[in-house]
């Protein structure tokens, strides 16, 4: 007997409990280090780019005197690790500059890092006794939910504000506030470079999407594709006046290997 | 004219009770959390990359985990002001405290070990037995003799040490990954950077 | 009680943000990051440094002892310095005694959260050597940092 007289618990509805509790005890790290560490990999992207195309920091050809020396030494000898450093904004300033080739390399390379994340994230998030999740019913549209729910929960704190499909494998993932990006803005009257400096933003995303996806099943390149971009948000949902966020529709086409 | 000033804000509150205990209360009670699991699968994902986009050449590799997390490090530690309240250490003693007992602490929820201090005091060592970046993760054969695998760290300690006006130098020693014994960060001070004053003021 | 202005100034002595009311009963009125202002930002600089300098040596070897706010016949500044070399100082009326809350929240809610979590900004305004020692022009300008300035402070003026 309930002593508050309140409604008891569905099955269900205590195995989702236990399940947070499961995840409360997990270990833990500071969200601000996550998130910094998520922020400045886009500048890592761009700051690669530009190294290997300049072949700033290539290091001279084989010494054999060098060879010879103490490691050590020779580490101390050669290298300054901030040889070449480039901040973070500059970075940035430096892809809006770059052609459009320029600019997908290091949207891809920032796609990959996610595809690699994806992969193993969805592993942690199935293996963990995960109640949201039945292998029984993994259909496609199980696997999505899966994805606004537990994957974007773990990833940023939130679930995927909206999910709309056409139910023939096309998917729209809407985020109305997009976290990694809350707080960026640059002046007034520059909305456009602003834009063009959140697309690799969302490159990370896109490619955990496919990754998760690959994870369980849907995995040709072939098969699944995936693009973001920012759209509007709406305006039942500007209730926050602090920030203005972001809001980014994840686009998801997954076509059936029986239909190709 | 009249001016107050003050010793007793909320740094000294910091002073009075353990660095410890402050340090638990703010991870406990101003920290947002997120699965430490997560955080080390990103990381990986991100040297994984790096190696590949290097083709394995993993000096290069050390580099440019050095400069990511120097550009982190210069954020952060604004971060871990406004959160500490903390002001300027007095000695290097201070700052090594200060770094394991409460950045570590906050951030990454591991408190090293402090040791190996030189005979005139000017560097330290702190023992990560814990490293988060680097949980259940095993290097192969190659990246085992060159990578530092977290070598972030070091640059994230640079770029915030250099913020509170210290010019440290920060290396890695040694690492559990390479099958050394223990995973050893040295940091080393080379000085303390001179406050600016406006030009044609001195 | 009455707020007239709120300055920032970084580590190179640059004033990188400045917000002057000149009307009571106009929140939106006065100016932001206005040339006209580089002369008053040098002297309260300089009226700051100067203090600091005192208040340190009197201290001796003792604890940090930090300037907090400075009175005179009619105005009260009130100052916030960080570790990483910033200064946070808000101009008030007398009836003001203490604004160190509200100087903790512009530097830990909003400069965090606008400039130190935004990677479109600098977090280092002065580009070159020839930008450092107050010789910067540099200022925060990202609409969010304005954004919240205005919505915090601007209750305040009056």
């Amino acid at each position: 007997m309930d002593p508050n007289g309140a409604p008891e618990m569905t099955e269900h509805q205590k195995i989702q409990v236990q399940f947070q509790l499961f995840q409360e005890s997990l270990p833990k790290v500071d969200e601000t280090v996550y998130r910094m560490l998520l922020n400045e990999s886009i500048p890592l992207a761009i700051d690669v780019e530009k190294r290997l195309s300049q072949k700033l920091d290539s290091l001279p050809t084989e010494d054999p005197v060098l060879e010879s020396l103490d490691k050590e030494v020779h580490s101390k000898l050669v290298l300054n690790p901030l040889k070449g450093n480039v901040r973070s904004n500059k970075l940035l300033q430096h892809y809006l500059t770059a052609d459009i080739d320029y600019q997908a390399k290091v949207k891809l390379r920032l796609s990959k890092i996610g595809f690699s994340l994806g992969e193993k994230l969805s592993e942690l998030l199935i293996f963990s006794n995960n109640p949201n999740f039945n292998f029984k019913d993994m259909d496609l549209l199980t696997v999505m939910k899966f994805l606004c729910r537990d994957v974007w929960r773990q990833l940023f704190g939130k679930q995927i504000d909206n999910l709309k499909t056409n139910h023939r494998g096309t998917f729209y993932l809407l985020d109305y506030n997009y976290k990694p990006v809350e707080s960026f803005a640059l002046e007034e009257n520059m909305s456009k470079q602003e834009q063009t400096l959140l697309e690799p933003y969302l490159e990370i995303p896109c490619g955990v999407i496919q990754g998760v996806l690959a994870s369980l099943g849907f995995r040709k390149e072939s098969e699944v594709s995936c693009n973001a971009s920012i759209v509007e948000v709406p305006e039942s949902r500007t209730t926050s006046q602090r920030m203005n966020s972001w809001a980014v529709s994840f686009n998801v086409q997954v076509v059936p290997a029986s239909d190709s | 004219m009249s001016a107050s000033t003050s010793g007793t804000s909320a740094p000294a509150a910091a002073s009075r009770k353990s660095l410890k205990a402050f340090s638990e209360d703010v991870w406990k009670n101003k920290t947002a959390k997120i699965n430490a699991e997560l955080f080390t699968l990103t990381y990986g994902s991100i040297v994984s990359q790096l190696c590949t986009d290097y083709e394995r050449d993993f000096t290069r590799v050390n580099n440019q985990l050095y400069s990511m997390g120097y550009n982190i490090g210069v954020r952060l530690i604004e971060d871990f002001l406004a959160r500490t309240a903390l002001p300027r250490c007095d000695s290097l003693a201070k700052t090594s405290e200060v770094i394991s007992k409460c950045a570590f602490k906050v951030f990454l929820n591991v408190t090293p070990q402090i040791g190996n201090w030189s005979s005139n005091k000017d560097s330290f060592s702190i023992f990560l037995e814990e490293n988060p970046l680097s949980d259940f993760v095993e290097l192969p054969m190659d990246a085992a003799r060159e990578l530092w695998y977290s070598n972030i760290v070091c640059g994230v300690l640079k770029g915030a040490l250099e913020m509170v006006q210290m010019d440290c130098d920060v290396w890695f020693v040694s690492d559990v990954l390479k099958g050394d014994q223990l995973t050893e960060v040295r940091v080393k001070l080379n000085r303390i950077l001179k406050d600016e004053i406006p030009a044609g003021e001195d | 009680m009455a707020i007239y202005s709120f300055w920032i100034f970084d580590k190179h002595c640059n004033c990188i943000f400045d917000r002057e009311w000149t009307l009571k009963s106009n929140h939106a009125s006065g100016t932001i990051n206005s040339k006209l202002n580089e002369d008053t930002a040098k002297l309260l600089y300089g009226m700051v440094f100067s203090l600091r300098s005192i208040s340190q040596k009197l201290a001796g070897q003792g604890p940090h002892n930090e300037i907090r706010t400075i009175a005179t016949g009619k105005y009260r500044a009130h100052v916030l310095c960080t570790a990483s070399g910033l200064w946070f100082i808000l101009l008030s009326d007398l009836k003001r005694e203490n604004l160190s809350e509200v100087l903790r929240y512009l530097y830990g809610e909003i400069y965090i959260k606008t400039v130190v979590h935004n990677w479109l900004s600098p977090i280092d305004f002065a580009e070159s050597e020839a930008e450092k020692r107050g010789r910067g022009t540099r200022k925060i300008r990202n609409r969010n940092f304005l954004q919240r300035v205005e919505e915090f402070l601007g209750p305040m003026i009056n």
